[in-house]
């Protein structure tokens, strides 16, 4: 009995070093780390960036396994939740390279985010695709590890914006900003491009991140009677600005929220109010010629039954789209990786992407609109799906 | 006298066996160790102040997002190790400005006001960030992590220095009789106004440092992040988990925290917060002591 | 430049005050009967907004309805939250010394579990409902319909728990637990049961005001925080455990929030709001419109 125990002991082990010997050549699965933003100041908006990432994991799987230079192997993610903390998110990357020891490496989320593990991945030389930060302040990180495929950059955008005005007859504008850094860093810019293209700024009021009322300052906007009104908010004060404009009868037919109406839940606050919103945004599943982009935001809604929002979500997708195209070219080899990321032009659900530096110089900085319950790229205009319409007065 | 050498002794082993570990360990080890080292001296402070004399403050979040603020306000224009100087100078000061009229308010006004004023200092800070035309700042060229791991340990020591002995001097002494019976204290000849505002700046110095040093941990300041009242709430769990108003809790106290935290986060993404809201809610109700109460109570049961 | 005597101004303040009052009510209460520094009230909230957002979504019923529901499960939740944890606290000599950091902790263990229990359930996603959301026209002014019942019911909430914590035999003792707690033990109040009660109750009319507010708001698992800081505040400006008071103070931080940013510029309304707040706990820490000092 004793024999048999020792004897099966043996063999099971000597089977498990087989194996182990085994898994490690093909059917091992790739492993994929990041830090989401679950819990603290991020978490609501970082979700659809983390579903975005399993979509496309599950679809890799469902496909016999990610593409690693000619051979099919499963993906498997490692992430934990940094609490929308930097130091913590560079802890988590330090973990991720040195202990976990991943094979690939997603971005967190947010500018602050990417900016604080800008350190660790280039001390370990570790590619990563960002994806949902935009900032003048990205420009300054050293190229080679990290690249960003957005064009919401602040000052560009403000640009675009500003002709966009121009275009619709603006000649004043009243601009009330939320506190935080991305809105605070729109105002920076857009406040010399309106002037540049002679637009009168006739309010410029800020309102700090906490805020519960808007009533006041939207009444001094009334008061000036601007040909537009541009509300640079966050996505919760984005609500208050809808409700306090219809309230206040603010019927200026050139509105532009920064941020919130990419978002599912403003939809269904707002239903067809939204409709004629101007705000950012580079994607929509309208465009013809990236027909991904329609799959996408089917395959996104089949997974979580809600639409992904117009931002976070398909950037996320950009971004692993990248990985897996140059994974399936280069393997994992972090030199050959580096190298095929920075020197491709890739295909993606929002159009060809191809890195200069860290930045996308594939994708131009566009404007959208919401209309008829979708996000329509309004300028400029050889990029538009749609028209520009007037905002039509409140109900 | 043989008690303190026997603490400095026992703290220079401490202190000699964290410095190895930026030599032994990996980025992650440090990054553990340095939180731990971070906790141990924001919480060592807030003991001074708020176990000694019962003045629980839920506000020192203030000092260490000041420090910081001190820190990026300083970037580049001063060496590294003075900014963090000028950081506690600068939250010392603002403590001494600010103590007089806030020890005037007990009990839980005091709680809560210590949140208020937090918060105050945080939206001014967020203004004028705005006024300056500032989003956001980025901080190249800072120190490595070694190098903050380092400055951190140092602060812990004499954040660990300080409450062993204030809690032995004439002043701790004082201290505690405001905790048992302020006007008991004053009819004593205490003074009891100075008493409280000097240990109220002596608890903000090392947290102010704390903030500067590790403000450059993550190269990117954003005020949101830096006066979270989380830091605040985090202070007020270790000291209680650790129990006791001298050297041993909060050390205790940030070991289980910050380890457990690591043991669940880990091993239990999914679901580490709920269990560690569970072990604050079961830690309460279970070990109302703390700690350092329970190792006290099974010392005196071993003799 | 902004017409201070204008009916939208009022209207806003108004809603606000409706809002405040009814979230610092419950605080107030659970504060005023036993201590208990309850920083899981804007969770408890959080909760009443996911319930008013799950039966809209599921069945179509509005808040208007579901409010009840809120305020029958929120008070239940409120009894077993009382009777497993916080009695022990109340009943530990231990604990009881350092009531306020203890039951801080405590109660902060139960707002991460919550926050983390929805988050785990439904994800982190902001989540809202259209509901009553035509505009009404009153004279030279215009408001949200569902704004206008958020004033009428928080209104009306507010003003039958004053009259109950002044006419009803029940309503009396609170009061006198909170206003003497020993002087309340001698003159025979059932002291472990009106703390059930105000726990209860406290807990039951944060649900409902997470299901008015889901009106107004998206909701997420974190929404809370900031609803029991404003709790705080508002508990603050009126007088801790003053019920009546706390009104008043809701009163005073929608006129700050409306009226102070009207007058300055609505960058300086969180210091406003924080800079009344401090100069309030310094100079009147019973509060602006208690006449007994509340300090111990």
């Amino acid at each position: 009995m004793k024999k048999t125990i020792g004897t099966a002991f043996a063999a099971t082990f000597a089977g498990a070093v087989a194996l182990g010997g085994f898994a490690a050549s093909a059917a091992d699965p790739v492993k994929i780390g990041f830090s989401e933003s679950k819990t603290g100041l991020f978490a609501q908006a970082a979700t659809s960036q983390y579903q975005s990432y399993n979509l496309w994991r599950e679809q890799m799987n469902a496909a016999g396994g990610l593409d690693v230079a000619g051979t099919k192997r499963k993906v498997e993610f490692v992430s934990y939740d940094d609490q929308s903390n930097p130091g913590k998110a560079v802890q988590i990357y330090e973990k991720l390279i040195t202990d976990d020891k991943v094979d690939l490496l997603l971005a967190p989320w947010g500018t602050s985010l990417h900016l604080a593990i800008a350190g660790v991945i280039e001390r370990y030389k570790f590619p990563v695709v960002g994806n949902t930060a935009a900032s003048v302040q990205l420009r300054k990180l050293k190229a080679g590890n990290i690249w960003f495929p957005t064009s919401l950059f602040p000052d560009r955008q403000s640009d675009v914006l500003a002709a966009l005005l121009k275009d619709r007859g603006v000649n004043t504008a009243a601009l009330v900003t939320n506190q935080l850094p991305y809105t605070q860093e729109n105002k920076s810019f857009v406040v010399p491009a309106l002037k540049k293209a002679g637009i009168e700024l006739v309010v410029n009021e800020d309102y700090p991140p906490n805020v519960k009322d808007l009533t006041a300052v939207l009444t001094k906007v009334k008061n000036a009677k601007p040909d537009a009104v541009l509300a640079y908010t966050y996505p919760a004060d984005a609500v208050l600005y809808m409700n306090g404009a219809r309230e206040v009868g603010l019927n200026q037919r050139v509105q532009v929220v920064l941020l919130g109406p990419q978002y599912d839940f403003f939809d269904k606050i707002f239903g067809a109010a939204r409709n004629g919103i101007l705000t950012m945004g580079h994607w929509t599943p309208a465009r013809k010629d990236w027909p991904s982009a329609r799959t996408f935001a089917d395959a996104f809604k089949a997974r979580w039954k809600t639409d992904p929002d117009f931002v976070d979500a398909p950037l996320a997708y950009v971004s692993v789209e990248i990985l897996q195209q140059a994974v399936a070219k280069a393997g994992l080899d972090k030199d050959k990786l580096r190298a095929t990321i920075a020197g491709t032009t890739f295909a993606t659900i929002n159009g060809p992407v191809r890195f200069e530096g860290v930045m996308n110089v594939a994708l131009p900085t566009m404007i959208s609109q919401i209309q008829g319950g979708t996000q329509h790229i309004v300028w400029p205009p050889k990029e538009r799906t749609a028209e520009a319409i007037a905002k039509p007065a409140w109900k | 006298m043989a008690e303190h050498s026997r603490f400095l002794a026992l703290l220079a082993v401490a202190v000699a066996a964290f410095a190895l570990v930026p030599r032994l360990g990996g980025d992650y080890a440090i990054g553990v160790a340095l939180n731990l080292l971070m906790w141990i001296a924001l919480t060592q402070s807030w003991v001074v102040l708020s176990a000694m004399t019962g003045y629980v403050s839920l506000g020192h979040a203030v000092f260490f997002g000041a420090g910081a603020y001190a820190m990026v306000l300083c970037f580049g224009s001063l060496p590294f190790w003075l900014s963090v100087i000028v950081a506690g100078a600068a939250t010392g000061l603002l403590a001494l400005l600010v103590g007089y009229p806030c020890l005037r308010v007990r009990g839980p006004y005091f709680v809560i006001l210590t949140f208020g004023l937090a918060e105050l200092v945080k939206f001014v800070v967020i203004n004028v960030e705005a006024a300056l035309g500032q989003f956001g700042r980025l901080l190249f060229g800072g120190p490595g992590l070694a190098q903050i791991f380092y400055v951190v340990l140092v602060l812990a020591a004499v954040s660990v220095i300080v409450t062993w002995f204030v809690r032995r001097s004439r002043f701790g002494a004082g201290l505690r009789a405001i905790r048992e019976n302020e006007e008991a204290a004053e009819t004593l000849g205490i003074d009891v106004a100075r008493y409280k505002v000097l240990a109220f700046a002596l608890s903000a110095i090392v947290p102010g440092m704390v903030g500067a040093a590790m403000v450059l941990r993550t190269t990117y300041f954003e005020p949101l992040d830096l006066f979270n009242p989380i830091t605040s709430f985090t202070i007020v769990s270790i000291a209680i988990i650790g129990g006791g108003d001298d050297v041993p809790g909060p050390v205790y106290g940030a070991l289980f925290l910050v380890l457990m935290q690591e043991l669940l986060w880990a091993n239990w993404p999914e679901v580490y917060m709920i269990l560690l809201g569970g072990l604050l809610v079961a830690f309460v109700l279970g070990v109302p002591d703390g700690i350092h109460g329970r190792v006290a109570a099974w010392r005196k049961a071993r003799g | 430049m902004v017409d201070l005597f204008s009916g939208q101004l009022l209207i806003a303040a108004l809603v606000l005050a409706a809002i405040y009052g009814l979230v610092a009510l419950g605080l107030n209460l659970i504060y005023g009967t036993m201590r208990l520094l309850n920083v899981a009230h804007g969770e408890i909230l959080m909760l009443g907004g996911y319930l008013a957002y799950w039966t809209f979504t599921l069945t179509g019923v509005g808040p208007v309805w579901s409010m009840f529901l809120a305020l029958v499960l929120a008070g239940a939740f409120g009894a077993i939250v009382y009777r497993t944890l916080c009695r022990r606290v109340l009943r530990s000599s231990r604990l009881i010394e350092q009531i306020e950091a203890n039951s801080l902790l405590l109660l902060f263990g139960v707002s991460i579990i919550l926050q983390n229990v929805i988050a785990l359930s439904f994800t982190a996603t902001a989540r809202a409902y259209p509901y009553l959301d035509d505009i009404v026209r009153i004279g030279t002014f215009q408001v949200t319909a569902d704004r206008l019942v958020v004033l009428g019911i928080g209104l009306a909430l507010c003003f039958a728990a004053i009259l109950f914590f002044r006419l009803s035999a029940t309503g009396l003792q609170i009061r006198a637990l909170i206003q003497q707690p020993d002087a309340a033990l001698l003159v025979g109040v059932d002291v472990e049961r009106m703390r059930l009660i105000s726990f209860s109750l406290g807990f039951a009319i944060a649900g409902v005001a997470g299901c008015l507010i889901s009106m107004l708001e998206q909701v997420s698992p974190f929404m809370g925080f900031p609803f029991t800081i404003a709790a705080f505040v508002v508990i603050i400006l009126g007088g801790l455990g003053n019920l009546a008071g706390g009104l008043a103070g809701a009163a005073v931080l929608a006129a700050i929030e409306v009226y102070g940013v009207a007058l300055t510029t609505t960058s300086m309304r969180s210091i406003l709001i924080y800079g009344v707040f401090i100069a309030v706990l310094v100079w009147r820490p019973q509060g602006l419109f208690g006449g007994r000092s509340m300090v111990r």
